[in-house]
C-alpha cells in the first residue's frame, strides 16, 4: 500500500480485524467492545440472534458503517484511510435479498461485480464479461445466465448473489444470510459451494476467506472451522465450533431452555 | 458502441433531414443536404436551389428540428437517469416537479410586463428554467437529498407534495391570467414553434454538457441498480453521486422544459424501450434512450406541425398507449 510506516515491514500482515470496534447508529449503541482477527484461506461463520448485530458488524468491516470508536484493519491498513474503491476490491458484500427495479438478465447482474475494477463511462468490457461468466460457471449457474433475476427461485438468485459477490475477485467474500429462504437442499448446496469457494486462489496469491453470517447450526458446524458468536452487540465467543456452539452458550444467548438447546 | 446505438443514430440523421424538408414547401432531402452544407460549410453546391428554401430550412425548420433532437434526447437521458437513481420504473424527468415548477415559472412570467428584447431573448423560456431549478431545489432540502438519511419512498412523496403545491399555485396564476391564459395553456402542453437560434443555442449548450456528463457518470448509476447498500458494497460514494446524477439530469429537464414547455411521457417511455433492446445497464441504456427520444420527438413534432397541434399532445397519444402495451408486456414476460 501507499503508505510507507515500519510498522507494516514488522507486523504480520493483517487481512481483517476490528480492535475495540463500538458503532452507534441513531444514537444506539449497536456494536461494542469488538475485536477479532480474520487471516487468508479462513471460513468464518457468524451466529447469534437477531438483532445482536451481526449485520451491523460486517458493514463496518466492509466500511459501509463508520466505527464510532476504535478501528477496522482491511489488508493491514485502517479502513478508514482506504478509497471506497479499494475497500470494494479488497472485500465483497453479498446480501441475502437482491431486489431490482427491472427487467435485469444474471449475466448483467454478475457483471455489476466488475464495477470496482472498472474505469471510464464504458460499459463492461469483454474482459469483465469473461470474469462474470467465469463466476456464473463456478456457482453452477451457467444454464440461468441469460434469465431474468426476477424470475428466479430463492435459490437460483442466491446462486447469482454469490456469483455477483465473486466476480468482485476480492480476497473476502462476506454473505449475509446467504441460506435464508432455502430450503433443506438448497441450503446444503449454498453452503457446500461456500466452502468450496474458500480454498479458491484469489487474484492477490492467497486462498479466499469466507465470512458469513447464518442462522442454521448445522451448517456451522458441518463446514466452517470458526465461529464467531454476537450477542447483545458484543461477541460472546469466537472459536472452534465445538468450542463455541456449547449448550450453555446457546442457552444464553438465544434465550431459550438448555435442555432444548442441548439438542440443537 | 453497440449496433443497435450505431443503428438508431443513421435512423435519426435520415428521418431528421427528411423531417426538415417536410412541410407545406417540401424540399427533396438532396437539397436539404445541399443547401445545410452550403449555408453552414460553404460548400459550392447546389446552383438550383431558391433563396425561399434556403430560409425556411436554415431560419425555421433547421432550429426546430435541432430543438426536438436536443429536447427529447434530454427528457429520455434525464428519465433514464431518475428511474435509476429512484429504482423506480414510474421515475420520468419531472418526478422531482420540475413540470410544475417551470409551469408556474412561465406562467408568472406570461403575467409580467415583459416585452421586447427580453421577450425576444427569451424571458419566458428564463422563467420557466429559474421555476424548474427551484422545485427540485425545494424537493432536495426537504428530502436531504444527498444527505445519506433520505429514503427514495419519501424522496418521491416529497417531489410529488411539492408538484401538487406548485400545481396549486398555477392554477391561481391561471385563474387569474385573463388573457394570457391561451399562452400559458399552450405551455403547459409542450410545442416547438418559433424556436429561435439563440434559444436553441440557450438550451442546447446546458442539454448537452448535461447529457454527456451524465452518461460518464453510468458507472455510479449502474451500481445503483443494487440499491444504495449494495453500491456502497461495489466502491460507489452514494451520496455524491446521487446529488452529481440528481443535478445533472435536473440541468437537462429544466433547460428542455424552457425551450419546448411540458412535454410529456417522452421521459418516461423511452428508457424502458431502451431497457428492452440492451439490458438495464444504464451505460448501455443512456446513448440509446438519448437518440430514442430524440427520434421520438422529432417525428411527434412533424406530425404535430402538420397537422397543427402542440407536439406534447402528440407523444401523450403516442406515449400512453406504448406504456400500457409495455404493462401489457409485462404480464406476457417482460418485467417493467
Amino acid at each position: 500500500m501507499s503508505t510507507n510506516s515500519s510498522t507494516s515491514d514488522t507486523a504480520p500482515y493483517e487481512l481483517l480485524g476490528a480492535k475495540n470496534l463500538q458503532v452507534d447508529l441513531g444514537g444506539t449503541t449497536i456494536l461494542q467492545d469488538v475485536s477479532l482477527s480474520i487471516g487468508p484461506g479462513e471460513r468464518v461463520a457468524i451466529v447469534g440472534p437477531n438483532g445482536a448485530g451481526k449485520t451491523t458488524l460486517m458493514r463496518a468491516l466492509s466500511g459501509a458503517v463508520p466505527a464510532t470508536s476504535g478501528e477496522i484493519i482491511l489488508c493491514s491498513e485502517p479502513i478508514q484511510n482506504l478509497s471506497r474503491e479499494t475497500i470494494a476490491r479488497s472485500i465483497a458484500v453479498v446480501s441475502s435479498d437482491i431486489a431490482l427495479p427491472f427487467a435485469t438478465r444474471v449475466d448483467e447482474l454478475v457483471a455489476l461485480g466488475r464495477i470496482p475494477h472498472g474505469r471510464g463511462p464504458a460499459g463492461p468490457s469483454a474482459h469483465d464479461r469473461e470474469r462474470a461468466n467465469a463466476a456464473i460457471e463456478r456457482v453452477g449457474a451457467s444454464h440461468l445466465q441469460r434469465r431474468d433475476v426476477r424470475t428466479l427461485s430463492a435459490g437460483e438468485r442466491q446462486l447469482a448473489a454469490v456469483a455477483l459477490g465473486l466476480a468482485q475477485e476480492t480476497p473476502i467474500l462476506a454473505l449475509d444470510e446467504p441460506t435464508a429462504h432455502l430450503d433443506l437442499r438448497h441450503r446444503m448446496e449454498i453452503a457446500d459451494l461456500l466452502i468450496s469457494l474458500a480454498g479458491d486462489e484469489t487474484i492477490m496469491k492467497t486462498k479466499r476467506t469466507i465470512v458469513a453470517i447464518f442462522h442454521e447450526l448445522d451448517i456451522v458446524r458441518d463446514g466452517f472451522s470458526r465461529v464467531i458468536l454476537v450477542s447483545n452487540g458484543t461477541i460472546a465467543a469466537d472459536g472452534t465450533p465445538a468450542e463455541v456452539l456449547t449448550a450453555e452458550r446457546i442457552s444464553s444467548a438465544w434465550g431459550i431452555p438448555l435442555e432444548r438447546a442441548a439438542r440443537l | 458502441m453497440r449496433r443497435t446505438t450505431l443503428l438508431s443514430l443513421a435512423a435519426l440523421a435520415l428521418v431528421a433531414i427528411g423531417a426538415i424538408g417536410f412541410g407545406v414547401a417540401n424540399i427533396a432531402p438532396l437539397d436539404v443536404l445541399a443547401i445545410i452544407g452550403k449555408s453552414l460549410f460553404g460548400l459550392p453546391i447546389g446552383g438550383e436551389i431558391s433563396a425561399g428554401s434556403t430560409s425556411i430550412v436554415m431560419e425555421i425548420r433547421l432550429p426546430r428540428i435541432l430543438a426536438a433532437i436536443a429536447v427529447g434526447a434530454a427528457l429520455a437521458t434525464s428519465g433514464a437517469a431518475f428511474q435509476s437513481l429512484l429504482r423506480n420504473p414510474l421515475a420520468d424527468p419531472y418526478v422531482l416537479g420540475t413540470s410544475s415548477g417551470a409551469a408556474l415559472g412561465a406562467a408568472i412570467a406570461f403575467l409580467l410586463p415583459i416585452t421586447g428584447i427580453a421577450w425576444e431573448l427569451g424571458g419566458v423560456q428564463l422563467a420557466a428554467f429559474v421555476g424548474a431549478l427551484a422545485s427540485v431545489a425545494l424537493v432536495w432540502r426537504i428530502a436531504g437529498i444527498g444527505s445519506g438519511e433520505e429514503r427514495i419512498a419519501s424522496v418521491l412523496l416529497v417531489g410529488y407534495a411539492v408538484a401538487s403545491l406548485l400545481a396549486a399555485a398555477l392554477s391561481l396564476v391561471m385563474l387569474a391570467s385573463g388573457a394570457n391564459l391561451r399562452a400559458i395553456f399552450g405551455f403547459l402542453l409542450g410545442g416547438l414553434d418559433g424556436v429561435t437560434w439563440p434559444r436553441l443555442a440557450a438550451a442546447a449548450v446546458p442539454i448537452a454538457l448535461a447529457t454527456l456528463l451524465l452518461a460518464r457518470r453510468g458507472r455510479a448509476l449502474a451500481a445503483f441498480l443494487l440499491g444504495d447498500e449494495g453500491a456502497t458494497h461495489l466502491g460507489i460514494d452514494v451520496r455524491r453521486e446521487r446529488r452529481i446524477a440528481v443535478a445533472l439530469a435536473t440541468l437537462a429537464t429544466a433547460s428542455a422544459v424552457a425551450l419546448a414547455g411540458l412535454v410529456g411521457f417522452v421521459g418516461l417511455v423511452v428508457p424502458h424501450l431502451a431497457r428492452l433492446a440492451v439490458g438495464s445497464d444504464p451505460r448501455a441504456v443512456f446513448p440509446l434512450s438519448a437518440i430514442g427520444g430524440a427520434l421520438l420527438l422529432l417525428l411527434a413534432d412533424t406530425v404535430a406541425r402538420t397537422i397543427g397541434v402542440p407536439v406534447g399532445v402528440i407523444t401523450a397519444l403516442i406515449g400512453a398507449p406504448f406504456l400500457l402495451w409495455l404493462l401489457h408486456r409485462a404480464r406476457a414476460g417482460y418485467a417493467l
